[in-house]
Order: structure tokens, then C-alpha cells, then sequence
């Protein structure tokens, strides 16, 4: 393969800025598939993907275009996986950075510009969905070269929609993205950038060869862990699979050798050959830390095994979920589990519902707190119900975040309100243009966790971009506030909250659950508490109306699936003490106003 | 042992709001093909047994015209009725005439089922049924024919007060008309009133009107969770349901429940008017058998009788499901070889009667 006709590139954007679409028309325009074929958005290819608009999990593609290989490669778009850009964007020589027209530069354009750079990835700027009535070019073209130093001649014009400019943009690609520069000849070393499990043929790794190449039946070493296999299947995606013989230095594809042990695949792993090791792996990249945590339980019980075999699997192409074992009183058995951030648990529980279909229940999320104790020791706390006794806390730190709000002028006051009522610090305000700024505050991390999206969508009529970066840990204030159901602490509703802010959030939580906590068949008291005290109470009340209308006619097999429908709903309740909660409780909870 | 008949007549000369029953609107050329289809189907499955009871539902059966109903009666007549039998024909206020009442009359009907459902005219046209003649003077005019006679009300009404329930229960009481059903509003989908986003009412309000109802009604035996009649005049057509009894049913949509078969009608009407029947069966296996003896008989308030119970199936209720628990719990209260729904628990019977589906 001659490496000089080898593009590899990805295509890295702000959430919604036509990333997808742009995909399919070079899909199209490359002829890996017929306009027929095409269903939108290609490279999405998890069901949830495709709902949801976003790409949550990267695909990598082999185009041909003017005697050239391409190899694009998917990245997500969201501030919960920057993590993710950054593997895909190892795997590349070269990013095209994708803004909106009508849009701009947004927070994320800046945070993927800078993962760009640090990979040392040559960057092609790009104003894509010129054909909206409301695109501006002169303005977010002028926003590139002020923000990022482009010069006019580098920005290229597309529509994604009707795909003009993607042309020009494939000439440029062969033009200004570096050929990789492997040493075929050397030893073998395979970046391994994604994996995915098949139940038919184990565990599918996805690679990029930097030197060397790989060929069916060689017997090859994972660095890191060591372990050894033979390669039964090699192959590329165009996008149907296609097997080959063997992949050389550049290219990017796929290799399958009966890999069962999910725990010998990491991502970010070398793989070479195990008669002719390479000497040093390949620089890799650090796994992102967890920045929220959860507990994850089967409303079943007997589903606890169940639900390991699918947080292994999943962590298989996510490396960035963590899990390990943890007991709840109110729920059981299940698994303590780490996230980047809110939307990576959200969509890892929609995963484990949809492709698993595991009904589970997520506990309030929490950060990792510092504790310093009156010994002088300091205990990581990730579990509100772990915290230790107040008496003998000396102080608490808690993770803070800084903050790039990008926001048309006009919203800088709300935007303001919205961080000081999250307890935030003001840094500093940068004006992009005349009419939008970015805005940097500081603000504890576990404050973005309940409702600061949505709450920032609303102030700003969804014009607000966010992203933010870890700062480190700050004192604070802080108390575990419990919850009491009928009586009883339900610890996976502990939380730990600013003390300042207890009896407000106290107060809105329990009048929540008693909107979320159906009837029963007696009244139910629930209470906020912090240790001993009480600080605000609410009753469930008993249930009055629960009876079946007329059976007429003796259509009574209707009247029976009413009773199984409500049956059914039943199974979706937990019951805590003799209370039934229904699943979705602990996370509703989250939305309640802080 | 099939012990009753019913028959469904679907038209209906106006849609009511609330209503998802199978019908459809009057039309003088489907009532003939559709009475010669009825008859052919009865023709074709009743086995001649002798009944204990009739009932023609709908629909609204009176919205027949005289010849019409005469020639449903006529059909009807071949049933093989049992001494001491009741044969009800329900009837929509408006359509009370001497003419009609003297044609049940001459066919042997013997009770008469009023769809009232509210005194109050501003509930009545939110209900859809736009009244124009005066309700009580139908009633009385029936009553000069008639002695068995039961009301249809509906409570729970969007906006409804206790005290426009109490109005409504005043002028029933009145009447002194020895049944009367009461049935709480369910907005059901498929509805008028659904679509046009009527909710339910308070569930607290509802339950108070439950009370006042049956506060109301104290000379009558409240023998069914919804129903109440003087001594003497419980329907036995809807005992055959409650006591999982064998049953035919005749018409568009109809079940009928013969020899350990449930079998649905198809729904579809011009099938019907065409005499294909479409029949749905279904084996009703013991175990399934058991299921519906307890959801349906602990609508009655009186329960199930253990004895009999115990004769019919050769099992000990107490043993099946998890009752001996629910007794524990005092859900369920054994009393004088009979098992009941607790009287605090009655208005929310679905909590327990999920434990046997």
C-alpha cells in the first residue's frame, strides 16, 4: 500500500453543527454509497445515536477518492466525551473543524480545536450549512481568524445539506493533510482506538497500524496487558465490512482473534507482534477520570449478574466507564460506577435498558469528595451514604470547574444570575465578537449536575454553549442530608449538599418524590434530615380511587388486561420498606430546582 | 351450564362523549341486515338451553325503531326462559314511549335498564346526551309498565360538585326505583372526551362522592362495588358475570363465556351485517378459571362463598395466592363462610385483585 495516498482525518464540531450530515455527502460523493442507500446519517450507527442526533461512539470508514485512501473517523460531540475525540483524533494526521453558519464558534468548536492541537493534527476550518437563510459566513469566517489565526483563503464553504463546497473540501484534504509516516518495514505497532464485543466473534478491536503491518494468522502481544492471540479476521469497514489479508503502516481498520477475556483489550493499548516485539509502545493516552458518580442496581435482584456481563461489555468500546461492586440497604446489589459527566450516565443507562433490556435504577449522582478528618487522614468519598460521622470531619473539599459559557451578549446577565445561584465565582468575560462573549466563572462541579443544563438552555433560549475544565478541590460547607421514607433512610437518596442550600434543596426534593411517589395504600411521610434534624416534611397520601368501571357486556378479558397492564407497572416499582418507589424516582429527582 | 344471553345492539343515535363501547351511528338499512345476521348467529350457537336471564345491551337497543324492536324481540323470543327470570332491555331516556314499553311488555321483558347517567342538563350535554325531554316524566311513564327498573348514573363528572351529586342521588331517591348503577367517570382513550383533554377528577373528591353515594343509598343493599338494589331486585344477569357463570353473547363486539371457551366477536360491522362472525376463542383452563372467579367475585360485596368454592374447584381458597396473607393484612375479611374485600379497601379493589392475575 503506497502510505503517500493515505488520508486519515476526523471531523470534529460543537454539538449539531452538521457533523453527520457532512459524513454522508463524502460518504456520498466517494461513492461508498448510493444516495439510495444512504440512510441519514450513516455513520450513526447505534439505534440510540440515531434518536438522539448525537454520536456518542466512533465509526472509522475507508473512502477512495482520486486514487487516494481516506479513513474518516467519527468523533462525538459532546462535553461529556472530549475523552473520546481526543482517542479518535490519535488515530488521525489530520481534523476538519466544522462550525455553523448560522451558530459560530461554540464551546465546544474551541475545546476540539485545542484536542487538535495537542495531537499536533493539521486542521482544516470549514463553515458548514451555508445554504440556511440566517448563515452568516462573513461573520463566523471572521470568528475563525480571530479565535484560531486562520487566514481567509484556508476557510472552505459547505452545505451538507446540499453538499456544495464538499468537493473543494475532499481536494483540500489530499491536499493539506499529511500522508501518515510509518516505517512499513519496522516492527509492528497498532494504536488500538475502539473496541466492540460480538457475541459471534468476540471482541472486535478497532486499529490504526503507525509501523509495521498485520496479516491474518500472525500471533500478536497486547503491550500492556501482555496477553497473546491469534488474528482470525482482519478487515475495514466502506461502509459494509470487507476482509482483508493484511493492513500495513497508515491504515486503519479492524481486527477480530477470538478475544473472550473483555479484560485484556484497553483502549489506548499497542498491539505488536509476539515473535517480533516492538520495544516501546505507542504513547497512548490517559484515561479521562470519572467526574460523577452513581449507583447502578437491577430493579430485579436475580439481574445483578446480568448487569455485570453488560457493564463489561459496554466498557469495551466506552473505557471511560468505571464500575465496581457496592451494596445499598434500600436496593440490594449493584455497582458503583463512574462517568465523565452527566450525559455519559444517562446514555450508559438508556444503553443498559435498550441493548441489554435490564431495568435498573441509578442513585443520586455525586462527585469525589476530599475529607479531611479531626486524625489527620483524608477518605475519597464518592457515595453521599459512605460519608463519615459529622463529629469526626474536620473539612470537606469539593471538586470546582471553570467554566466557557459562550452567549450572545445579551443573555451576560441572566448567565451571571444562573452561576452566582450555583454558588459560582466570577473569572473573567472574553467578547468573541460585538455580539457574543465567552464567560468564565468557577463553580463546584457537583452544582452542573442536577438542573444547570437545563436551567442554562432556559435563560438563554438555548443559545448558551458549555463546556468546562477540572480546576481542582476547594473547602466548602458542606452536610449529608438523608431521606426518610415512611420513616426509613433510603441511602440511595443521601445526598451532600452546600449547608447554606440544605433547606431549600431539602424542601423542593420532598415535595418532588410526593409528585413522583405514586398513592399507597397508607399515607406516607417524607422527610429531609440532616443527622437528627428534620428540615422539611411532606405526606404521600393513602390512595383512594383503584377500582374497575362497568364490565359490560362480559367483556371481562379487557377488564383482566387492566389488571395486568397495572400489575406490569408494578414490577417497575422497587419497594423500599413497604413502600413501592417507581424506578425512574432517583433520577427524577435530579430535575428538582436547587 | 350456560345460564344467560346477551344480545348487543350498536346503534346509537347520537355518540356520547364518554362512551368506547362498540356502536355506531343509526342507519335504517344496517338495523334490518344487521337483526337478520343476529338472528342467524343465534340460530347458529344457542343450544336451547333453558336461560335464567336476558339482557339487551348496546348501544342503545331503543333506539330501534317500533318495528324494528318488535322484529328484535321476536328474535329473542326463541331463549327458553326459567321460571323466575329477568329479561332486561336497556333503554335511552328519549326513547321512552307507551308504544315501546307495551311492545317489551308483549315480548315478556320484565326489567328495564335507563341510561340516565345524570338529572343535571349542563353534565348531560357535556356528557353528549342532549336531552330534550323531561327525565323524571320517562321515568314515571315507565313505571306504569314496569316495577324493575334500574338507573344508570355516572359521577365524577369534570368539575362536579358533592352537592350537584347530591342533587342527582335526591331526585333518583325521589323516583323510588328499586336499582341504580353508579359509575365513576373513566376517561377512557378513544373518547370524546379524551381527546378533548378532560381529566379525571381529584382522586380525594372521588372517593368522597363513593361515600355520599353510599350514604345516600342506605335503604338499598349495596351488593356490587357500583350497584345498589332494594331487596329482592339485584340484577341476575350481572350475578351470572360476578360468579364467573356461563354466558352466551349475540351481536357485533359481543363475548360470550360457554364451556371453558371465552369467545370475542370481531368488531367489525360490515363483516357482522355479511354474517361472517370472526369468532376469537380462547381456553379458559382452570387455572385461569380460578383467576376470574376471585377477580370477579370480589366485586360482590358480600365476597365468595368459601363452601361453594370449595365444591366447585375441590381447592381451599384460602390456600391459593398469596389470601392468606391478604387476611393477615386484613385486605381481605372472612366472615360467616364467606371472603370480602375489607369495606376501607373496597373503592381501591384493584390493589388486591392484582395479586390474581
Amino acid at each position: 500500500m503506497n502510505q503517500e495516498k493515505i488520508r486519515n482525518f476526523a471531523i470534529i464540531a460543537h454539538i449539531d453543527h452538521g457533523k453527520s450530515t457532512i459524513a454522508d455527502r463524502i460518504l456520498e460523493l466517494t461513492g461508498a454509497v448510493s444516495k439510495r442507500e444512504l440512510k441519514s446519517q450513516m455513520l450513526d450507527s447505534m439505534e440510540l445515536e440515531q434518536e438522539r442526533g448525537i454520536t456518542i461512539k466512533m465509526n472509522a470508514v475507508k473512502l477512495e477518492y482520486k486514487g487516494y485512501t481516506f479513513n474518516l473517523i467519527d468523533t462525538p460531540g459532546h462535553v461529556d466525551f472530549s475523552y473520546e475525540v481526543s482517542r479518535s483524533l490519535a488515530a488521525c494526521e489530520g481534523a476538519i473543524l466544522l462550525v455553523d453558519a448560522t451558530q459560530g464558534i461554540e464551546a465546544q468548536t474551541i475545546a476540539n480545536y485545542y484536542l487538535a492541537l495537542e495531537n499536533d493534527l493539521e486542521v482544516i476550518p470549514v463553515v458548514n450549512k451555508i445554504d440556511l437563510p440566517n448563515a452568516d459566513k462573513e461573520k463566523v469566517s471572521s470568528e475563525l481568524i480571530d479565535t484560531f489565526g486562520f487566514t481567509e483563503e484556508e476557510i472552505i464553504y459547505t452545505s451538507g445539506k446540499t453538499g456544495e463546497g464538499v468537493d473543494i473540501l475532499l481536494d483540500r484534504i489530499i491536499e493539506k493533510i499529511p500522508s501518515p509516516s510509518g516505517e512499513e518495514n519496522s516492527k509492528l505497532k497498532a494504536l488500538i482506538f475502539d473496541s466492540a464485543f460480538d457475541s459471534y466473534r468476540g471482541v472486535v478491536v478497532q486499529i490504526r497500524i503507525v509501523d509495521g503491518k498485520i496479516k491474518v494468522g500472525d500471533k500478536i502481544r497486547f503491550m500492556s496487558t501482555n496477553s497473546v492471540y491469534d488474528v482470525v479476521e482482519i478487515g475495514y469497514s466502506n461502509p459494509k465490512i470487507t476482509k482483508v489479508n493484511e493492513l500495513t503502516s497508515g491504515q486503519v481498520g479492524y481486527l477480530c482473534a477470538s478475544i473472550k477475556n473483555i479484560s485484556d483489550i484497553k483502549i489506548g493499548d499497542t498491539i505488536t507482534l509476539d515473535n517480533d516485539p516492538a520495544t516501546e509502545a505507542l504513547k497512548g493516552y490517559v484515561p479521562m477520570k470519572s467526574m460523577v458518580f452513581s449507583g447502578i442496581y437491577p430493579l430485579e435482584t436475580n439481574e445483578y449478574n446480568d448487569l455485570r456481563d453488560a457493564l463489561e461489555k459496554l466498557k469495551l468500546n466506552d473505557a471511560s466507564l468505571m464500575f465496581s461492586p457496592e451494596t445499598s440497604k434500600a436496593l440490594g446489589f449493584g455497582f458503583r460506577c463512574g462517568f465523565l459527566g452527566l450525559l455519559h450516565m444517562d446514555i450508559i443507562k438508556e444503553r443498559i435498558e435498550r441493548e441489554f433490556n435490564i431495568n435498573i435504577i441509578l442513585t443520586s449522582p455525586s462527585v469525589i469528595y476530599n475529607v479531611y478528618l479531626t486524625n489527620r487522614t483524608m477518605v475519597e468519598v464518592d457515595n453521599p451514604s459512605n460519608m463519615p460521622e459529622k463529629e469526626v470531619i474536620d473539612h470537606i473539599e469539593e471538586p470546582y470547574i471553570k467554566t466557557s459559557i459562550f452567549v450572545p451578549t445579551e443573555y451576560i446577565g441572566p448567565i451571571m444570575e444562573l452561576c452566582e445561584n450555583k454558588r459560582g465565582t466570577f473569572v473573567n468575560m472574553e467578547y468573541i465578537n460585538k455580539t457574543r462573549v465567552n464567560i468564565h466563572y468557577e463553580l463546584p462541579l457537583s452544582e452542573i449536575m442536577y438542573d444547570f443544563f437545563d436551567k442554562l438552555k432556559s435563560v438563554t433560549k438555548g443559545y448558551a454553549s458549555f463546556d468546562y475544565d477540572l480546576i481542582g478541590y476547594r473547602t466548602s460547607n458542606l452536610v449529608k442530608m438523608d431521606i426518610l421514607l415512611n420513616g426509613e433512610p433510603v441511602d440511595a437518596l443521601s445526598m451532600i449538599v452546600h449547608k447554606d442550600f440544605a433547606y431549600n434543596i431539602g424542601k423542593n426534593l420532598v415535595s418532588k418524590l410526593r409528585e413522583i411517589i405514586p398513592r399507597q395504600l397508607f399515607e406516607v411521610p417524607v422527610q429531609a434530615s440532616i443527622g437528627n434534624k428534620v428540615i422539611a416534611r411532606e405526606n404521600i397520601k393513602a390512595m383512594r380511587k383503584d377500582v374497575l368501571a362497568k364490565c359490560y357486556g362480559g367483556d371481562i378479558s379487557r377488564k383482566k388486561k387492566l389488571l395486568e397492564k397495572q400489575k406490569e407497572g408494578k414490577k417497575k416499582m422497587k419497594t423500599i420498606g413497604q413502600v413501592d418507589v417507581p424506578g425512574d424516582a432517583f433520577l427524577e429527582i435530579l430535575s428538582i430546582n436547587k | 351450564m350456560v345460564k344467560s344471553a346477551y344480545i348487543h345492539i350498536p346503534f346509537c343515535k347520537h355518540i356520547c362523549s364518554y362512551c368506547d363501547f362498540c356502536k355506531f351511528i343509526y342507519n335504517k338499512d344496517w338495523v334490518l341486515k344487521y337483526l337478520d345476521s343476529l338472528k342467524n348467529e343465534i340460530d347458529l350457537d344457542y343450544k336451547n338451553e333453558e336461560l335464567e336471564t336476558t339482557y339487551i345491551g348496546g348501544g342503545t337497543p331503543s333506539s330501534l325503531s317500533c318495528d324494528e324492536l318488535e322484529k328484535l324481540l321476536e328474535i329473542c323470543s326463541i331463549f327458553k326462559l326459567k321460571p323466575g327470570y329477568e329479561y332486561t332491555i336497556e333503554f335511552n331516556i328519549e326513547d321512552i314511549t307507551s308504544q315501546k314499553l307495551e311492545l317489551c311488555k308483549k315480548y315478556n321483558v320484565n326489567r328495564i335498564s335507563i341510561g340516565v347517567q345524570s338529572f343535571n342538563k349542563s353534565y348531560l350535554s357535556l356528557l353528549e346526551r342532549n336531552v330534550k325531554v323531561n327525565i323524571e316524566e320517562k321515568i314515571l311513564l315507565t313505571k306504569k309498565y314496569f316495577d324493575n327498573i334500574n338507573i344508570d348514573l355516572i359521577y365524577a363528572l369534570p368539575n362536579q360538585s358533592l352537592s350537584d351529586l347530591k342533587e342527582d342521588l335526591d331526585k333518583y331517591l325521589k323516583l323510588d326505583i328499586p336499582h341504580i348503577s353508579c359509575y365513576s367517570l373513566i376517561i377512557e382513550e378513544h373518547t370524546k372526551l379524551n381527546n378533548m383533554h378532560f381529566k379525571p377528577i381529584d382522586e380525594d373528591l372521588d372517593y368522597d362522592m363513593y361515600q355520599l353515594i353510599n350514604n345516600k343509598l342506605t335503604g338499598y343493599n349495596h351488593y356490587e362495588i357500583s350497584n345498589y338494589a332494594k331487596p329482592g331486585y339485584e340484577s341476575k344477569h350481572n350475578l351470572t358475570y360476578w360468579n364467573n357463570e356461563e354466558y352466551y353473547g349475540f351481536g357485533c363486539g359481543a363475548s360470550s363465556y360457554i364451556e371453558n371457551y371465552r369467545y370475542n366477536n370481531s368488531k367489525n360491522i360490515i363483516n357482522y351485517l355479511n354474517k361472517i362472525y370472526n369468532k376469537e376463542s380462547e381456553k379458559i383452563d382452570l387455572d385461569e378459571k380460578i383467576r376470574l372467579e376471585l377477580i370477579l367475585g370480589f366485586r360482590k360485596i358480600k365476597g365468595i362463598n368459601i363452601s361453594d368454592f370449595k365444591k366447585k374447584y375441590n381447592k381451599d381458597i384460602l390456600e391459593l395466592f398469596n389470601i392468606k396473607d391478604l387476611v393477615k393484612e386484613e385486605k381481605l375479611i372472612i366472615n360467616d363462610d364467606y371472603i370480602f374485600i375489607n369495606e376501607k379497601y373496597l373503592y381501591i379493589s384493584n390493589e388486591i385483585l392484582i395479586n390474581f392475575v
